[in-house]
């Protein structure tokens, strides 16, 4: 019979606060198959760990429970402890009394316990019908993955690569460089962010270790840690960027030719584009595309068709575009295709780096969102910027004309029920970056700025803040409650200075909302591709808000950047470049273990009526010929163990490991007892 | 009113209680940023403790030291305060618990004693008679409301006496 150790934990006050952890202790110690029950102020501890190990090595017990917090983080190590002091780590079994029991029921510390008991009888049972299982291990395949190409993708990527390990770079717009290359100036050192990106992108582009992928997404992730299989969809640019020189001379044609029509996305559609552009001058790769939903086939040159024959000249009918392009680069020939093509690649790791979106300023019905001179942050950024419409030259867009008092508006759409709850984090530094810019520049402008209150918790930031004090930037406490529209569309603020408790109204020549940092909708597509979970905010889930930044509930799959929540650029980067450390672990190690609570087919039983081939969500089951038979076969390194195929197999051919059935009816008795 | 307050724990959670049960049930959601105030007209009219400072003094403690304060018969209850809130604070309600805590207290201020009678009498708190306005720009002189019509103001008084408004024997 087996020996089981029972070891009750106080979690500090977390369990013992609630739960008679004595009572809870004594309870187990009756228990016929428990050999001795101990308890401790906290089980992980040293001493606490010390006491299972003792009991071990002593050969007093071959069975360990512990009744603690969650198995979510630390049946790991109390399966190393077992292990470490001689025995096999699957004989180990958690009882949940903290997580499912002591903080569910704070107001019932009677029945809290009596749970606890029966929580822990259910483990004492379970454990001793366990079996010694052992670890498997497969190898790697030594390349990563980085989806998203902005400045946590790029400082992601090059530390992957310099680490010499093979990196995919997956961007879905044309050029690298994320949102960072839409901004002017960065804080709180105002360097030009052109400046200190640019260069990072070139890095990426000549790095021999990078292969950059971009106007490309990833469609499908298939596999495990170690050995991920990903489809990557190159969408159909109909230019041969082997080819393409980034002239340039095709997007300007084409702009003429589409009249102003399409909004330049990177100018946050403040200045046009055409259907063939460069994404921005910097642009890595500098590679111009055909945007074909956008294109209007001039002289009737459609794609995959032939050109017409003039019935003038009898000359074909080329399309501009290709009519201009020096390096004979562009193929209207190619059929139109919204799918483009698909790749496959083979990975190790996936770093998720996707970023964000400001949300719209659509959404503001009382912030005037129709008039054109109420912009959002990220569009002042491009109004600012040397590489923006106007050259960097403060302009309203109404009328490009210089405006007198300029206001800031905190908190669009940011702590906010209706919106998004949460704080953007980088919203009050980035807009007194911006004030402080124009008030160097123009030191006439009137420049007033509404917050809740300034968030400046930063390295060298409350400094910057109260510089902009100094300036001379009119800093309110008090949010904007709406604005309306005047004539000459000028603006009405309306405004409350909180520290005055007085209404304040005014008129203002150019709005900046700092609107939402939120995740885009394309974020679902791929966490249904990836297994990615979200949190409350609606961004990506990490495993563990301080001990697992990175880690995601997906083992392989880490996150770097603002698709985890929103973030600075010192912040994005640092996290980025952890990405990168932990994602080259299993890259490094060369195997990955392979956990034995899997599923597994004893084929002498199986009848080969697959009905659970279709069951299995990880597509791990295929027919294996057995004597001229087919028998069912679960890949072990795809199986996640789920255990949907052991419940349907008629045949009980089925075991999952770890769940056997007599460990599980064992439970079930102990817990209806 | 003195010059300082201080901080009762008390009187903090007795007033919250008060607001909360008299229909203010938004109160502790409010985050003080003050958006409420900078759309409310009766704040911009000269009654400034509307929304945003009614609720601070409320949250520090000052229900009783206001009873007096005659700024919460300035709200017009547009409800602009409800629409830009972030919060869902809805203070146009917690300004209404506060003028329901006054009448209960019997401490109108004549501004709302006004309002009260011209509610009884016209079927309408802020009343003026606008017949000569309304035919210089073209309308029927009289606009179809309780105020030209008297049995729908019989009707409005005896309702009113009828009410917990009644048995303050203010009418």
């Amino acid at each position: 019979m087996a020996k089981v150790g029972v070891y009750v934990c106080h979690c500090g006050t977390n369990i013992a606060g609630v739960i008679d952890v004595e009572a809870v202790r004594a309870f187990a110690e009756a228990l016929p198959e428990v050999v001795v029950a101990r308890k401790d102020l906290f089980m992980c501890s040293d001493s606490g760990q010390e006491l299972v190990k003792q009991d071990i090595r002593e050969g007093l017990v071959d069975r360990v429970v512990v009744a603690a917090c969650t198995p979510r983080t630390h049946e790991p190590i109390f399966r190393a402890a077992v292990e470490s002091a001689g025995l096999n780590k699957y004989l180990f079994e958690m009882a949940n009394i903290r997580d499912q029991d002591s903080w569910v029921h704070p107001d019932n510390p009677e029945q809290a316990t009596e749970k606890a008991m029966k929580l822990l009888a259910s483990a004492v049972g379970k454990a001793s019908r366990l079996k010694p299982l052992e670890d498997k291990y497969v190898d790697v395949t030594q390349a990563a993955l980085v989806i998203g190409g902005g400045v946590a993708g790029i400082s992601s990527a090059l530390e992957l690569a310099n680490m010499g390990y093979t990196t995919y770079l997956v961007e879905k717009e044309p050029s690298i460089g994320g949102i960072m290359a839409q901004l002017d100036k960065t804080f709180p050192t105002n360097d030009c962010s052109a400046c200190i990106l640019t260069p990072l992108m070139v890095d990426v582009g000549n790095h021999p270790n990078i292969k950059l992928m971009t106007y490309s997404e990833v469609e499908e992730v298939e596999g495990f840690i170690g050995n991920f299989t990903v489809k990557v969809r190159h969408k159909q640019s109909y230019i041969d960027w082997k080819k393409c020189t980034g002239c340039g001379d095709c997007a300007e044609v084409c702009v003429e030719q589409t009249k102003g029509r399409i909004p330049d996305e990177f100018n946050q559609g403040l200045s046009p584009r055409g259907a063939a552009y460069i994404h921005f001058p910097q642009a890595v790769p500098k590679k111009a595309v055909v945007d074909a939903a956008n294109c209007i086939s001039c002289k009737g040159h459609k794609f995959g068709q032939e050109p017409k024959i003039s019935k003038k000249t009898g000359k074909p009918m080329i399309a501009p575009c290709q009519e201009a392009c020096p390096a004979d680069a562009i193929d209207r020939s190619q059929q139109f295709d919204p799918n483009g093509t698909i790749e496959e690649i083979k990975v190790g790791s996936i770093v998720v780096a996707t970023g964000y979106q400001v949300m719209d300023k659509k959404w503001f019905k009382e912030l005037a969102p129709d008039s054109p001179n109420v912009v959002t942050a990220l569009q002042l950024e491009r109004i600012i910027s040397a590489t923006g419409p106007s050259g960097g030259k403060l302009v309203r867009p109404s009328d490009q004309q210089k405006p007198k008092t300029i206001t800031f508006v905190s908190c669009v759409g940011s702590r906010d029920e209706n919106f998004h709850t949460y704080c953007s984090r980088v919203c009050c530094m980035y807009m007194i970056k911006q004030a402080r810019l124009l008030k160097e520049k123009y030191p006439d402008l009137n420049i007033n700025m509404h917050f809740i209150d300034v968030r400046a918790a930063g390295k060298e930031y409350d400094e910057y803040y109260t510089g902009a004090r100094k300036m001379g930037i009119n800093i309110l406490k008090g949010k904007v409650g709406g604005l309306e529209v005047l004539p000459e569309d000028r603006l009405r603020v309306l405004a409350y200075d909180m520290e005055g408790a007085v209404p304040i109204e005014y008129e203002s020549d150019l709005v900046v909302l700092a609107t939402a940092i939120e995740l885009p909708e394309t974020a679902k597509k791929l966490a249904q591709a990836t297994g990615l979970q979200f949190c409350g905010s609606h961004f990506y889930r990490e495993l563990h808000p301080k001990l697992g930044p990175v880690e995601t509930s997906v083992r392989g799959l880490f996150l770097a950047g603002c698709c985890q929540g929103p973030k600075d650029i010192p912040d994005t980067v640092s996290q980025a470049k952890g990405a990168a450390a932990v994602a080259a672990v299993p890259l490094a190690q060369g195997k990955v273990k392979i956990d034995p609570i899997i599923s597994e087919v004893h084929a002498e039983k199986c009848s080969g009526c697959g009905i659970c081939i279709p069951l299995c969500p990880y597509d791990a089951i295929t027919f294996r010929m057995v004597a001229d038979r087919p028998r069912a076969e679960i890949d072990m390194t795809a199986c996640k163990g789920c255990g949907v195929c052991t419940t349907a197999c008629p045949s009980a051919a089925i075991i999952l490991h770890g769940y056997e059935e007599d460990q599980i009816y064992a439970q079930i008795a102990a817990l209806t007892a | 009113m003195s010059d300082y307050i201080k901080l009762d724990s008390e009187k903090i959670s007795e007033g919250v209680k008060t607001i909360t049960e008299l229909g203010g049930h938004g109160i502790l959601k409010c985050v003080q940023c003050g958006a409420c105030s900078a759309v409310c007209p009766g704040v911009k009219a000269g009654f400034p403790v509307l929304c945003r400072l009614l609720i601070k003094k409320v949250l520090d403690g000052q229900l009783e030291e206001m009873i007096e304060e005659s700024s919460s018969w300035g709200c017009q209850a547009c409800n602009r305060c409800t629409e830009v809130c972030p919060q869902g604070v809805r203070p146009q309600e917690v300004v209404f618990a506060f003028r329901r805590y006054q009448a209960n207290e019997l401490a109108f201020s004549t501004s709302a004693i006004t309002s009260q009678m011209n509610l009884h009498s016209y079927g309408h708190a802020v009343f003026s008679d606008a017949r000569e306005l309304r035919k210089k720009v073209g309308l029927a002189p009289e606009a179809p409301t309780s105020a030209y019509n008297e049995k729908a103001q019989k009707e409005i008084q005896t309702l009113l006496e009828n009410s917990p408004m009644g048995e303050l024997g203010l009418y």
